[in-house]
């Protein structure tokens, strides 16, 4: 995941209505041994993902998002309903030459090395020797590991085995990338360089379903998302018209005076509205770290510039 | 060696005999059909409980038709990628550590194995067919049936079954990787106990020109005209005027000795590498039918008591015969020449006689179609586990007559050989591959490496139901059901006469009646409540065990150690027979896997 050129849509910007995935009234209900009902992990779930777009699917444990990737990977079969990848049944083996998969655990062979699993993972698609090894070479690069491309699985951190199971999901340059909690085990800096990837993968015109219950991450690159709560659709829309709190004016300026800023004040009074907070605002504590570490690496040995501003 | 069932023909097998025997190919399909129609209907049964009937024959036409697109559209670049995948797994489970094993196997063979025994060469073929047939299973059985179920609890196959694989590869891939790994370490194992028979094997004996040709006591044992003692055995030596000839046989086997003049005039001897011992027999078999004591003929001999009733026996001194019957018996089988014949009766006395003599025996080769020409064979006594080896004349005079043998006596191909036993009042005993002509001599490796595709084809079969039984069952559990299968497999003659009622004692529940009640075998038990339950319980059981006994392999019939032990050329008949059987449990156990692998949630 070195520098890659992010291309982010503008926010707003039409997504295409050719849809890749769909979803119609999928439920699903798990039972034991017996066939009595133990979970009812889904309940009618109605989706429509659309090519292009980054679809996040949201929800505490246990909401059922996994649930859904399952089913739509045909790893799981629906109780009742259908889904449908690129208008075939989920559980149509065709379909996978589309679809790039990265689970929410890294879940390769610990015996073989980077190429190996590359390698491997390029054979299920049928790849000629010539592509397998160009595209497993790129990709060890992409993600960096290319220091320890020959080391086993088994020797890899949890981050270095991320990433390459993120480059396993894209042996095959899919149309289609579906990544369970993509950011987990990954620091702040490949969480970062996770989510420029999702972007710059949007930009390539692919469709990328996420999902994840860390809100930030979500936010930061998800075109759509739909909220589940205990297997229910609560909540499916566009990011900032999600995020978009009706009844309130936000207004950031810059080298406002004080009496400037009184005069705002004023305004605000005479036309009887009620101002809430006005203050310098705060960064994200993801943008801080990044900031920090980059001032790191490119000043070696010194205190952070923006420790000195007297922020610690 | 005994062979309880007659080997037919190859295409009689399989596709039945004029007489309208069902052949093998037909039963199969019959089988097959009957199989799937109880798989659909047992099927459809619980998915309409689950699902409603409509549904359920639903589900079950889209899982056959899938199943049939899967195995059309496998992919052999997929199948291969997995295979690889499970050959890496199986070295990295240490399957390597079956080698290791094996050389114990070879040390303990070569330490404590006395190499003075009277069949060496048995013994080791015995012992390291039977541990490499043991190593190389057991590690089929568990590497096939815990690979897939560690991989769905790893959920390694999540990575697996998103790409666009079918369940025909997955299975596939498996078997195919799995059977590559006991291929080596079947091959390993074959070239390393192949290296260790000949070396110990292999000997020679010192010989000097006092002993071997002028009998002077001068040897280390004392005994003139024998070798020197070596691998706890000597010869008698024997040698023509030249000094040349073969020793006496000791072991099982003889060596050629060759006299070689120096230039001092003094004669030293070259006594070459053993011979005989270790060999691949290939024998033309007769048919065997009998004359009684009466002069009439019978379909089989007399029982002298025994339970087996392989052998029947003929009585002494009267006109009791065995007789042969060669047919397609011909000169072009011979082309060196040498008719050698070799027999294996059994001998029993009804009073001890002459007990290191062996008893009186004639054997008389008749044209069957005109009975007055025949040639009487010398007389031979014959001994208990003795294989007897006669050279048989191809020209001999008959009331002064010149006769041919296969001109006179076998003109249309066919000719009977008559044994009959010399002495009153004791008995040849005698099944039909007792007797039989040397056809040739086969290579000795080439058998031994016959005998290790056999257990090739069982490692075939284990990996196969390993597999299949890894599709649904998790990995423990499917081990123990691979490991009931083999045992099973080894015992399915005695399931079929269980249910047919056969076995002598009964079923399980009559067996301990008759031991509680101390019934013998044989007798009728008494009519009682608890007894007609039980046998009633046993005919339950019986139908059941017939039913299993046609669902499991026989992996007994597979084995061919034997040939290779006793030192006969294994059929290629046999072998081709067992290569259709395997395959006609490996096709439908392929499909049923893919079958179950492709309806189960690999995800939970």
């Amino acid at each position: 995941m070195q520098s890659q050129a992010v291309v982010t849509a503008p926010p707003g910007s039409p997504i295409s209505t050719d849809v890749v995935i769909e979803t119609r009234n999928l439920s699903k209900i798990y039972r034991d041994f017996w066939g009595r009902q133990k979970v009812r992990a889904l309940k009618a779930l109605d989706l429509e993902v659309r090519r292009g777009e980054i679809f996040g699917l949201l929800g505490p444990n246990g909401s059922g998002k996994t649930t859904t990737i399952k089913l739509l990977l045909g790893l799981l079969f629906p109780t009742s309903g259908q889904a449908l990848v690129f208008g075939k049944d989920a559980s149509e083996v065709t379909k996978n030459e589309r679809i790039g998969y990265l689970p929410e655990e890294t879940y390769l062979y610990r015996f073989l090395n980077a190429e190996e699993t590359l390698d491997f993972y390029g054979r299920l698609f049928n790849m000629p020797a010539a592509t397998r090894r160009q595209r497993a070479a790129r990709l060890i690069d992409d993600v960096g590991l290319g220091w320890a491309k020959r080391r086993q699985l088994k020797e890899y951190s949890k981050g270095m085995a991320r990433r390459i199971g993120l480059a396993q999901a894209l042996i095959n340059d899919p149309e289609l990338i579906v990544l369970d909690e993509p950011t987990t085990g990954l620091d702040p800096i490949g969480c970062r360089e996770m989510k420029d990837l999702i972007l710059n993968l949007r930009a390539q015109g692919k469709t990328v379903l996420m999902c994840s219950h860390l809100l930030a991450d979500v936010q930061d690159v998800c075109d759509r998302i739909a909220i589940l709560h205990q297997g229910d659709l609560k909540e499916l829309g566009r990011v900032d018209s999600l995020l978009k709190v009706r009844g309130e004016t936000a207004i950031r300026a810059s080298g406002l005076s004080e009496a400037a800023q009184q005069e705002i004040r004023d305004v605000i009074a005479r036309h009887q509205g009620q101002l809430l907070s006005m203050d310098n605002p705060t960064t994200t504590l993801e943008e801080l770290f990044l900031t920090i570490v980059r001032d790191s690496e490119a000043r070696p040995g010194r205190r952070s510039a923006s420790l000195n501003d007297g922020r610690s | 060696m005994d062979i309880e069932k007659q080997l037919p023909p190859f295409e009689e097998w399989l596709f039945g005999t004029e007489a309208g025997e069902l052949g093998a190919l037909w039963a199969w399909l019959l089988g097959g059909c009957a199989l799937l129609v109880a798989g659909m209907v047992a099927s459809w049964v619980f998915g309409t409980f689950m699902h409603g009937p409509g549904k359920a024959g639903d589900k079950i036409f889209r899982v056959l038709t899938g199943t049939v697109v899967d195995l059309l559209h496998t992919s052999p670049r997929r199948v291969f990628a997995l295979a690889r995948l499970a050959v890496k797994e199986s070295i990295r489970k240490q399957a390597i550590v079956g080698l290791a094993v094996f050389v114990v196997v070879l040390l303990r063979l070569a330490w404590f194995v006395d190499p003075g025994r009277s069949d060496p060469a048995r013994v080791y073929l015995d012992e390291l067919l039977w541990w490499t047939s043991l190593l190389v299973l057991a590690l089929s059985l568990l590497l096939s049936a815990i690979s897939l179920p560690a991989d769905i609890q790893n959920k390694t196959i999540f990575t697996i079954v998103t790409k666009p694989v079918r369940s025909s590869e997955i299975v596939l891939g498996r078997i195919l990787g799995f059977i590559v790994t006991g291929t080596f370490l079947l091959a390993a194992m074959g070239l390393m106990s192949l290296w260790f028979v000949n070396r110990m094997l292999d000997h020679t004996h010192d010989l000097s020109v006092a002993a071997a040709k002028e009998g002077e006591d001068e040897l280390v044992r004392g005994g003139a005209g024998f070798t020197q003692m070596a691998r706890g055995h000597m010869h008698e030596v024997d040698l023509d005027e030249e000094g040349n000839g073969l020793t006496k046989k000791a072991q099982s086997h003889v060596h050629r000795v060759t006299a070689v003049k120096r230039g001092d005039e003094r004669v030293t001897y070259e006594v070459g590498p053993p011979e005989g011992e270790w060999v691949a027999r290939v024998p033309i078999y007769g048919k065997l039918s009998f004359r009684d004591r009466g002069g009439q003929p019978t379909d089989v001999g007399i029982n002298v008591g025994n339970e087996w009733m392989y052998r029947s026996y003929i009585d002494g001194g009267t006109k009791a015969a065995a007789i042969w019957t060669f047919s397609d018996f011909r000169r072009e089988d011979f082309p060196d020449g040498k008719l050698i014949l070799e027999l294996n009766i059994r001998v029993f006395r009804t009073y001890k006689g002459k007990i290191d003599r062996g008893i009186a025996g004639r054997m008389r080769l008749v044209n069957p179609k005109d009975p007055a020409v025949y040639h009487d064979l010398p007389i031979f006594f014959a001994k208990e586990y003795t294989l007897d080896r006669h050279e048989i004349p191809l020209e001999f005079d008959h009331e002064g007559n010149k006769l041919d043998l296969f001109r006179d006596l076998a003109p249309d191909g066919e000719l009977n050989i008559e044994l009959s036993c010399l002495e009153n009042a004791q008995y040849f005993g005698m099944a039909r591959p007792d007797m039989y002509f040397l056809k040739r001599e086969g290579l000795p490796w080439v058998n031994y490496a016959k005998g290790h595709f056999s257990i090739w084809l069982r490692m075939v079969l284990v990996t196969t139901f390993g597999v299949m039984f890894s599709t649904f069952l998790s990995g423990p559990v499917a081990a123990l059901a691979n490991l009931a299968t083999l045992i099973g497999g080894f015992f399915v003659e005695m399931m079929m006469r269980l249910g047919t009622g056969e076995e002598i004692g009964g079923g399980a529940i009559e067996s301990f009646i008759r031991m509680v009640q101390h019934d013998p075998m044989q007798s009728k038990l008494d009519s009682t409540i608890a007894t007609n339950v039980g046998l009633f319980l046993d005919k339950v059981t019986g139908g059941i065990f017939i039913v299993v006994s046609r669902l499991l392999p026989d992996f007994e019939a597979l084995g061919t150690s034997h040939y290779v032990r006793d030192g006969y050329d294994i059929p290629a008949n046999l072998l081709a027979i067992h290569v259709v059987m395997v395959l006609g449990f490996v096709l439908p156990v392929v499909l049923i896997a893919c079958v179950f692998f492709k309806v189960r949630e690999v995800a939970k």
